[in-house]
């Protein structure tokens, strides 16, 4: 600890106060991928439900990040904390790319391809309508 | 059992914190130097990619670790650092943009590079 007549300098506090947002953003949002994971397996079984169980995860963060990126004014600790944290955690690139690779490896070049199309069009999609919603959501709160 | 459950997710959650970190440091730290910044993403999710591939790969050939290495390692550390959601936003800035060569590269490449080096890293674990 610090003796209290030798303040940190700011940036230092800054520093750690972003640190530790992003931290407690990829906690949750790690953990909710995780469990998402499990509950695609316990769905579909083996890899296929790993797959899907990446998709949902992957496109619900990118929705929320298109929601964040869509509010009027800019919010950089809600950025830091949900954006930057929780949806940067919550979804993945590399699992998603190991499940493609693995199905191209099994001979499913067809598997392969669907997942990546599908998920790149959904995420798309997902963050397009995210951006509305962060839109609206911001001027209704301005209105107020 | 709730015992071994929840220290599971300890391990993912002592896996995501630097994942995440080392993503924003790293996404920042080339920011200003690359021309566009979502290069600074690619690069991560390639590491990434490259990473998930040799840690799959060591744990099937030297049967390296058990699960809970990949749960800190795999779903925690990697999952985080890689990013599926900032790639999906910055690729759809790119094409509102019209920047169409940008988007190609970047769509194309992130796909093609990933997949690049997840097989490197798989090829490298087993070699």
């Amino acid at each position: 600890m610090a003796p209290p007549t030798t303040e940190s300098p700011p940036s230092l506090r800054r520093e750690a106060r972003d640190l530790l947002l992003v931290a407690g953003g990829a906690i949750p949002g790690a953990l909710l991928r995780w469990q998402l994971e499990d509950l695609g397996k316990g769905l579909v079984g083996g890899h296929a439900g790993l797959i899907e169980s990446d998709l949902v995860a992957n496109l619900l963060g990118t929705f929320l990040l298109g929601v964040i990126a869509g509010l009027p004014a800019p919010r950089p600790r809600l950025m830091l904390l949900a954006g930057i944290g929780f949806c940067g955690s919550l979804t993945t690139f590399s699992s998603w790319m190991l499940q493609i690779s693995l199905a191209l490896r099994r001979g499913r070049p067809d598997k392969a391809l669907a997942v990546v199309l599908i998920s790149l069009l959904a995420g798309l999609v997902a963050v397009g309508v995210g951006l509305v919603v962060g839109r609206r959501l911001g001027h209704r709160r301005l209105r107020r | 059992m709730a015992a071994p459950a929840s220290n599971d997710a300890l391990f993912v959650a002592l896996g995501a914190v630097p994942g995440a970190w080392l993503r924003f440091r790293v996404v920042n730290h080339f920011e200003p130097m690359l021309p566009r910044k979502h290069w600074g993403t690619f690069g991560v999710n390639l590491i990434a990619c490259f990473a998930i591939g040799l840690l799959v790969s060591l744990q099937t050939s030297c049967g390296l670790a058990a699960d809970r290495t990949l749960l800190l390692l795999g779903t925690g550390f990697l999952g985080s650092f890689s990013t599926f959601s900032t790639w999906i936003t910055e690729l759809h800035d790119t094409i509102q943009r019209r920047q169409r060569r940008e988007a190609v590269l970047l769509c194309g490449g992130s796909v093609l590079g990933g997949l690049l080096a997840v097989a490197a890293g798989l090829a490298l674990g087993s070699s």
